[in-house]
């Protein structure tokens, strides 16, 4: 392999972007006087869990997922700094769509990471690591900010160059190498390998990716399937996985909050409910479809989960319906003890109203109802209009979902 | 309780009533079958509350009368394993049952007779006799259509319909509909009963097409079929089954004659590009052709032409393909007749030659 002429264009060539401590840059970038301090972000002003940090904080140990109290501890001076996702997701956009412009094929991993194939640019702008380049450039022109870059002939290579140099990175591992340089390295730095996977190669003495290409494909895939199969690849530097640039349809769309500890009273939690349904009704309606199966249920820290999947007349997506599925299903099993948290699932997301009923008509003027307040609540605000039960609920703050996308159904927990 | 009997006998009975006897169970004397001697005749119940089985068999040799309960599956599973043709002898003794034959001897736990749940004999209202053969038609024609697990509990099964000297069957899950006619010119009773989709189910397994008379007898509760060789007793649901005939779309205008054969595959064709997920196909009419198409969202799309006699407007109407393909093979004609009226309402499909079945299917909103 070591004859290919580093000048012909490679076979395949993936660039991995990857932004610093993003939702920390960007509060740095918008507040100047935050530059070169330690700031973690937590949800609301009431957060106690960070989020994630700046560089400046993860220098005093202070890590992504770390109570507030602990990472004071860690680092007296630390700021704290309430999320604003809506700007997050905002530059994250800007910067997907700056992207583009190298190659619209572009798997957009999470909110601040993505997948570029430039296996077809090479003659347009140069050599995988010239491309490489040109996105950091891209990402500070559309942003003002910083990212990690790993080129690679494969996604699960590209991510792991990503790595090793952080923050502002930038790595390229050509594919003819991309075997050998991953050969001690331990399976648990790959992207996607976990405990669970890294357990059961220990079983067979395996530790490193090049342990793994020793061990015959079939074990992995006996074990795990198709993924197993992907794994044996991955660690030789040749993941065989395309970029994913469609959002797949969504196998199932929830909502779950926790409530205050111990809450026994049924209005706090017929309250919750309400807004859980809301939530999902409405993530139904804009993504343009119905559900007739839920999961509703209450979570008690000592019982566990104590509520049922249950079923209305037909597919719906109306916050309405499925709350008064929800209060039926509350009342045959929440047993009146404590509980703190709430979930309400729709489990099979469908294209709304699309079988005709022989028996059964859509509603249409709660349809009609729907889609105004989903009007007036795009433009003035999530919950501007809402049931009157509602007003009673404390803010309940929306957080980023990890995996948000321009486009995706997941835009917020 | 003593009795002998030849294997292929017992098994054949057993066969017919272990089918209603669930695998798990929280009553534990429903795991079991209920053997029961009187008169020279041996009884064997299976019942899941529901939907009770009764098989019986005329005892020739020596036997000792007596009634209890074992174990169901494990008494069939040994019944079957033993050699074809052997004589059994199958006796109680210190609250088990013991089955020899030859040099093999099995002992089963038991459970008193008087725990078995026995369905009460209700008094019946309405009484009829038809052929076998005629029965089973009526629910092979229908039953596919039946929901299974709906909300709207009273479509899990299947309507039984006496009226206007008919037997009709009707089944619907809202998203189609499946009706058969069997004209009884003697008929004079009237009712309405729904008989629930696991107790259908079951009379499909038990039932053959042969001329024997079956009678039927329907209290408001219960619905009991007698055959020569079993007795099957259903609860009904409880519940009013939807207004059909109001569904039934009456003012189709748009005509299709097609063969069947053809129109079959050529759905069974085209389903293999259509969404996996909704099953969607398209139908268009236009002057003297039919297209159907699917496509998936691989962007991957089927298509096929059939030349018909139609001079009607255009019509483009999509369809789950199963729902249509189920109906069209449930018929017995060679050529079929479909009536589409407009987007937003069901087509029907019959069977040339025949006026006593109907299927309706519901399109999709696409």
């Amino acid at each position: 392999m070591n004859n290919i002429n580093n000048t012909s264009s490679w076979p395949r060539a993936i660039v991995f972007i990857d932004m610093n401590a993003f939702f920390a840059s960007v509060e740095q970038l918008d507040y100047p006087e935050w530059r070169g301090r330690p700031i973690g972000i937590t949800n609301g002003i009431q957060g106690t869990c960070i989020i994630t940090c700046s560089y400046e904080a993860r220098a005093y140990g202070v890590k992504t997922g770390m109570r507030l109290k602990q990472a004071r501890h860690l680092c007296p001076d630390l700021l704290q700094v309430p999320t604003h996702p809506h700007r997050y997701a905002e530059v994250s956009r800007n910067i997907m769509h700056a992207l583009q412009d190298i190659s619209p094929d572009q798997e957009i991993f999470s909110v601040d990471e993505c997948f570029l194939d430039v296996t077809h640019c090479q003659q347009l702008f140069g050599t995988p690591e010239q491309i490489g380049l040109l996105a950091k450039q891209k990402v500070f022109a559309a942003s003002g900010l910083l990212c990690s870059v790993g080129v690679s002939g494969d996604k699960t290579t590209a991510k792991y160059a990503a790595k090793q140099f952080k923050p502002n990175g930038f790595s390229v591992i050509p594919p003819w190498e991309s075997r050998e340089r991953l050969k001690n390295v331990p399976v648990i730095e790959l992207c996607g390998i976990g405990e669970g996977i890294t357990q059961f190669l220990a079983k067979y003495g395996v530790r490193t990716c090049g342990d793994v290409a020793q061990l015959p494909i079939s074990i992995l895939g006996k074990r795990f399937g198709n993924i197993g199969r992907r794994i044996w690849y991955m660690c030789q530097g040749a993941d065989p996985d395309p970029l994913h640039s469609y959002v797949a349809d969504a196998k199932s769309m929830g909502h779950g909050k926790v409530m205050p500890p111990n809450t026994v009273d049924p209005n706090v939690i017929m309250t919750y409910l309400r807004h859980m349904c809301e939530k999902v009704a409405r993530r139904l309606r804009k993504n343009n479809l119905q559900a007739q199966h839920f999961f509703i249920g209450l979570r008690s820290y000592d019982w566990g989960w104590m509520g049922n999947k249950g079923q209305t007349i037909l597919p719906t997506d109306d916050g309405k319906m499925i709350f008064e599925l929800g209060q039926k299903i509350i009342s045959d099993h929440w047993t009146k003890i404590p509980v703190g948290q709430i979930q309400v699932t729709a489990l099979d997301p469908q294209r709304a109203n699309l079988q005709y009923d022989l028996f059964t008509t859509p509603d249409e003027k709660r349809t009609a109802l729907n889609t105004i307040i989903d009007d007036i609540n795009a433009h003035f605000g999530e919950f501007t209009i809402a049931p009157a039960t509602l007003l009673q609920r404390s803010s309940m703050h929306n957080v980023i979902a990890p995996a948000w996308k321009p486009d995706g159904h997941r835009q917020s927990i | 309780m003593k009795f002998t009997i030849q294997r292929e006998l017992l098994l054949h009975a057993l066969q017919l009533v272990i089918g209603v006897v669930e695998r798990r169970q929280t009553l534990a004397v429903l795991s079991n079958i209920l053997l029961k001697i009187s008169n020279n005749q041996l009884h064997l119940v299976g019942t899941d509350l529901e939907v009770e089985l009764t098989s019986h068999l005329t005892l020739i040799g020596d036997h000792v009368a007596g009634e209890i309960t074992v174990p169901g599956r494990k008494f069939v599973d040994i019944v079957r394993s033993l050699s074809d043709e052997v004589m059994l002898e199958i006796s109680d003794k210190n609250q088990n049952v013991i089955i020899s034959s030859g040099r093999s001897r099995f002992t089963l736990t038991t459970l008193p007779a008087k725990d078995f749940p026995t369905s009460a004999t209700l008094p019946n209202t309405i009484e009829l006799t038809l052929k076998q053969t005629a029965f089973l038609v009526l629910l092979e024609q229908t039953y596919f259509a039946m929901a299974q697990q709906d909300v709207r509990y009273f479509l899990n099964g299947l309507l039984l319909e006496l009226n206007d000297k008919k037997v009709r069957t009707v089944a619907t899950d809202g998203h189609r509909l499946a009706l058969c006619d069997l004209a009884m010119p003697l008929l004079s009773e009237s009712t309405q009963v729904i008989i629930p989709r696991k107790g259908v189910m079951e009379l499909l397994r038990l039932l053959n097409h042969n001329d024997d008379e079956i009678s039927i007898k329907i209290s408001t509760q219960s619905i009991t079929l007698t055959t020569r060789e079993f007795i099957f007793n259903s609860r009904l649901i409880d519940g009013r089954f939807p207004d059909y005939n109001k569904v039934i779309p009456k003012a189709g205008d748009k005509t299709v004659l097609i063969d069947k054969d053809l129109f079959k595959q050529v759905l069974n064709r085209v389903a293999i590009l259509s969404n996996e997920k909704y099953h969607a196909v398209q139908i268009q009419l236009n002057a003297g052709l039919m297209a159907v198409i699917a496509n998936n969202p691989e962007q991957e799309q089927a298509e096929e032409e059939v030349e018909i006699d139609y001079q009607g407007p255009v019509v483009n109407i999509n369809f789950n393909v199963n729902y249509l393909i189920d109906a069209i093979t449930a018929l017995s004609t060679s050529s079929i007749k479909l009536t589409f009226s407009n987007p937003d309402s069901g087509v029907l499909i019959e069977g040339i030659g025949i006026d006593n079945v109907l299927y309706i299917v519901m399109p999709l909103r696409i």
